[in-house]
């Protein structure tokens, strides 16, 4: 089974992790950039995180093997904070970057009027750079998020087909069935979705714009949770063909309209920077 | 604004003219400048009219535009190449032969057909010449206009009319149904402006143009990299003269392997048409080198990617601080090209400070000089300790003293107690200090 994750916070993770994933069949991934469970509190705090992903982590994905590529924004929670907002002015930089595949994660936390703001503004980034978005539903009053977030795309006139709307689950995937956008389900070992309840969405809306993620990051998750939503759909009838295609191919297919996903390459250096990854030598 | 570019079927005369459809369809060009000649649509074959049908479709099939190009060597006559011209005493098989190649261009949509005026025959005066060249050529020209089909005279060196000059002469004798097919090779090669330059001149007239490179001076179709022409600046210009029409380039020499050259041509033309565009941006923008730079391996492939940087920096000409800007935001790539192209000492001591061999070796370079010379000594030390070779420092055997040779001395005892060696031209430096 070859996966990619669409959608998993590798800063947060151990070099275990990604040993673990490499040998679950993980090839690739995209991290999307969010907030750090602290708190930021100026702009350089993020440009040190941007660099992280499209340097460091990169790197260190390298060395098993992985091909890293990432997702630029100002996440909705740190858009509230105008001491964070002033990081907008520089994600055009950032967004010109070969490995960064799409604007996110975007979108709404608590849905407030600078989380509006902030949202369009980043739909236009994509516009501009011709990049895939990456939305955010919040994890509270879920259903109205989803359908707010969707009308704020509506407007922005970008592509549905450019648009993936994330953490979705029974009751909200039914609006973004018909909208045209792709529809992204983070797998949790408690919350938010379960590789059986996974199947039970992927047999009544079928395998078109579905995306499976593990969204691990610094709270509880399992990076492996891509692979047993794979292990459930074969379990429940599903063909090898049927996983592939939305463990591998849908996340190539909707990253890859940046015309920046580079999944052959496999840059091999032992350092970065260096660095490497190693204990012991330097 | 896209160029379209497109490849010259001469380029593939050791393939079937469908298969060499194919591969230039594959490859992703937009076109094909068609030479008819004995193995590709020969236009005195008995089904000619067949043949044009087919190949319209074959083109349509590929999605492919044509012009139609007419300088097959030995079509009409096996002994002598090019014979006969509008100059011989059998001119009137030239007329036949471009009435017919004006009728295939009709009948396969062509965007243009084009044609030349050949070598002047020792025996005909210039003026003789000119006289036949203007009666052939308002003929085939008001043959091709009844029929809607768009006639570029080509310049082209050694014949009668082989420069852009010599061209517009000719138009005042047959008239402004004459168009302009323009090799950017035979630029270089032949007129006295600079390519753009010429591309500006010709522009309002062009219905056809054909791209390789040259030296000056030499008629010699080269593959691109090969001669001398800076292509950025005159795709640039020729997107911006407004011609629309195909862009085919012109390799009849190269056919014995034409697939790879024909890929090769078009990444190097994409490449070229990105950069040039991205330099005509900062002209008017110089602040777009902060998207520009991080996008350039996009627009120009990894190879070409350091080079097409710094030009894009000596373009844009930035400040001091806008220079620390574009490293401070850049990944490593782009950081060294700043480095190599904007040398200031602050960035180049950041530079030393990093463990990342690249960045060294950048700070290592001509900006060094301005350096003062103990933290100099220290990045050259540094360069050693990491491995990296002592040729890419610049200036080195004019600026290494004994101080520098005490402390590389101080290394290699270090590492022959440790029981490891010094890199063999560290050794020859030390060695040379002493």
């Amino acid at each position: 089974m070859r996966i990619f994750d669409p959608h998993i916070h590798m800063t947060s993770r151990t070099t275990d992790d990604y040993e673990r994933m490499a040998a679950a069949g993980v090839r690739a991934l995209v991290e999307p950039a969010f907030w750090l469970g602290q708190p930021r509190t100026n702009p350089g705090s993020f440009t040190d995180y941007f660099d992280a992903l499209i340097g460091w982590e990169p790197f260190r994905a390298s060395q098993y093997g992985i091909a890293h590529h990432c997702t630029i924004a100002l996440n909705p929670k740190e858009a509230n904070d105008p001491r964070c907002r002033e990081v907008l002015a520089v994600l055009p930089r950032y967004l010109a970057k070969d490995r960064v595949v799409a604007v996110g994660e975007t979108g709404y936390d608590s849905m407030t009027p600078e989380e509006d703001e902030v949202f369009a503004a980043q739909l236009e980034l994509a516009r501009e750079f011709g990049l895939p978005a990456l939305v955010h539903t919040p994890h509270r009053d879920k259903v109205v998020g989803t359908r707010r977030s969707l009308d704020v795309v509506k407007e922005s006139g970008i592509d549905p087909g450019l648009v993936v709307l994330d953490h979705l689950n029974e009751p909200t995937v039914g609006e973004v069935a018909g909208s045209g956008c792709w529809m992204g389900f983070s797998i949790y070992p408690d919350t938010k979705m379960s590789p059986d309840r996974m199947v039970v969405i992927l047999r009544e809306y079928g395998l078109e714009r579905m995306l499976v993620n593990s969204a691990a990051d610094w709270g509880k998750s399992d990076p492996l949770l891509t692979l047993r939503t794979g292990e459930a759909m074969l379990a429940a009838g599903f063909s090898d063909d049927d996983v592939d295609r939305v463990l591998w191919r849908n996340p190539v297919e909707f990253y890859g309209q940046s015309g920046r996903l580079d999944l052959d390459e496999t840059d091999t250096a032992a350092t970065f920077e260096g660095n490497s990854i190693l204990r012991g030598g330097s | 604004m896209t160029l379209r570019f497109g490849y010259g079927t001469n380029g593939f005369a050791n393939h079937r003219l469908t298969d060499a459809l194919d591969v230039i369809a594959e490859l992703g060009y937009a076109g094909v400048a068609l030479t008819l000649d004995h193995a590709h649509l020969d236009p005195y074959a008995p089904d000619v009219k067949d043949q044009v049908a087919r190949t319209a479709r074959l083109l349509a099939e590929r999605e492919l535009a044509v012009v139609v190009e007419t300088g097959a060597r030995y079509l009409l006559d096996p002994r002598r190449k090019h014979a006969p011209t509008f100059l011989h005493d059998d001119a009137s098989r030239r007329v036949d032969f471009l009435k017919r190649a004006i009728d295939i261009a009709e009948g396969l949509g062509a965007e243009a057909v084009s044609f030349w005026a050949g070598v002047r025959p020792p025996h005909v005066s210039a003026e003789v010449a000119w006289q036949l060249l203007a009666e052939g050529c308002a003929e085939v020209v008001g043959y091709a206009a009844e029929r809607g089909v768009a006639a570029g005279f080509e310049p082209e060196p050694g014949m009668l009319v082989e420069t852009l000059a010599d061209w517009f002469r000719l138009r005042e004798l047959v008239g402004a149904d004459l168009k302009l097919t323009l090799d950017i090779g035979h630029c270089r090669a032949n007129e006295p402006a600079d390519v753009a330059e010429c591309v500006r001149i010709a522009g309002p007239h062009l219905v056809n143009v054909q791209i390789d490179d040259m030296r000056r001076g030499v008629h010699e179709h080269l593959e691109f990299g090969a001669g001398e022409i800076d292509f950025p600046p005159v795709l640039r210009a020729l997107a911006d003269t407004g011609y629309r029409g195909l862009v085919a380039v012109e390799l009849p020499r190269h056919s014995h392997a034409a697939p790879d050259v024909a890929a090769r041509s078009l990444s190097f033309l994409r490449a070229a048409q990105w950069l040039g565009d991205a330099l005509h941006r900062l002209r008017t923008e110089p602040a777009a080198i902060a998207t520009l730079l991080p996008a350039a391996r996009r627009g120009v492939g990894r190879a070409a990617a350091e080079d097409a940087r710094v030009r894009l920096l000596h373009a844009a000409a930035p400040s001091r601080d806008e220079a620390a800007e574009l490293y401070r935001y850049g990944d490593n790539d782009e950081k060294r090209a700043v480095l190599l192209a904007c040398p200031d000492p602050d960035l180049l001591r950041d530079a030393l400070r990093s463990n990342d061999t690249r960045l060294v070796a950048a700070a290592l370079g001509p900006g060094a000089r301005d350096l003062p010379d103990a933290e100099w000594r220290q990045g050259v030390l540094k360069s050693v300790f990491m491995g990296l070779p002592l040729s890419g420092v610049d200036g080195l055997a004019s600026r290494a003293d004994a101080e520098l040779g005490r402390m590389l001395a101080a290394l290699r005892r270090e590492r022959e107690a440790a029981g490891r060696t010094m890199p063999d031209d560290a050794v020859d430096l030390l060695e040379r200090l002493h």
